[in-house]
């Protein structure tokens, strides 16, 4: 069992954390999400689905304004994780809202895609 | 401003995950003094990128060969991004059979979509790079094999804005 605290990664040139606010938690990226990136990330959101039922959240934030860039083999944990949450119960499925900067114009794209991926479960917000 | 002037950038060495970052950064920089889209310098630089990490994964003896041109014209401008390795033949059918899937595809918004649902079940690579160079970078894409040489040719057209 993980506390939302204990989700973080720091590498030289990509970071992420997650806190927790009521029943939802808010998942922060920054830097550059590449191959450097991809087992941490690969390690990390199983967590956070994990944390996100222990607490029963409703909703998941995941803020990408700070992240410069992301590569497909990340972009594939993210559909992974997203994957897993329509395969739960439904009394169990949790929202994810994406925080979108319109200046990182790779984003618009993205998350457009990811949204498109489950269209009930994910929404994007820049 | 978009220039004018046809431009090239042409590399050879061997990628590593930080130079790719590197690579990509620099071309990010040159392009948005060439062309004043911003989305359209973005998505040059992301199929660089999906095109550099194919070459790190798969290339057999590690060097690469990276193009990346400019040429406008009267009313648009095409942008052509090249990459050649070498490769073992299992990655050469690799690629063939995913240039094979795109070729069925029309929609590449439609094929990306259904390599997610694939890729969301796989256990090894993501399957996701070149799709997603066509889908979202908004590129034709084409292929070359000759004999263990693999060029991937990414192309997209940007409207000409011309100097007033």
């Amino acid at each position: 069992m993980s506390a939302a605290s204990d989700l973080s990664v720091a590498l030289r040139d990509f970071s992420a954390n997650v806190r927790a606010e009521d029943r939802s938690l808010i998942l922060r990226l920054s830097g550059n999400a590449d191959m450097a990136a991809k087992d941490s990330l690969d390690s990390l959101l199983p967590r956070v689905h994990a944390e996100a039922q222990r607490i029963s959240a409703t909703e998941v934030q995941v803020d990408f304004r700070n992240l410069e860039f992301m590569n497909s083999s990340c972009f594939k944990s993210f559909v992974t994780w997203i994957s897993e949450i329509g395969d739960l119960e439904r009394s169990k499925e949790y929202k994810i809202r994406l925080l979108s900067n319109p200046e990182m114009h790779w984003q618009r794209r993205s998350l457009h895609a990811l949204r498109c991926f489950a269209v009930d479960l994910i929404s994007v917000e820049s | 401003m978009m220039t004018e002037t046809p431009t090239a950038f042409e590399l050879t060495f061997q990628p590593n995950v930080e130079l790719i970052s590197t690579v990509r950064r620099f071309l990010s920089d040159f392009y948005e003094r060439m062309i004043e889209d911003h989305d359209t310098v973005s998505r040059i630089a992301l199929a660089t990128h999906e095109l550099l990490e194919n070459a790190v994964k798969y290339a057999s003896d590690g060097a690469t060969f990276l193009s990346v041109t400019f040429e406008p014209g009267a009313t648009s401008s095409t942008v052509s991004i090249r990459l050649m390795n070498r490769a073992n033949a299992e990655h050469i059918a690799a690629v063939a059979t995913i240039f094979e899937e795109m070729s069925l595809h029309d929609d590449p918004f439609g094929h990306y979509q259904i390599a997610m649902a694939r890729s969301a079940k796989r256990k090894v690579g993501s399957g996701l790079g070149l799709v997603r160079v066509r889908a979202e970078g908004e590129m034709t894409m084409s292929h070359t094999i000759e004999d263990d040489r693999v060029t991937i040719l990414a192309q997209t057209t940007v409207t000409a804005r011309r100097r007033s």
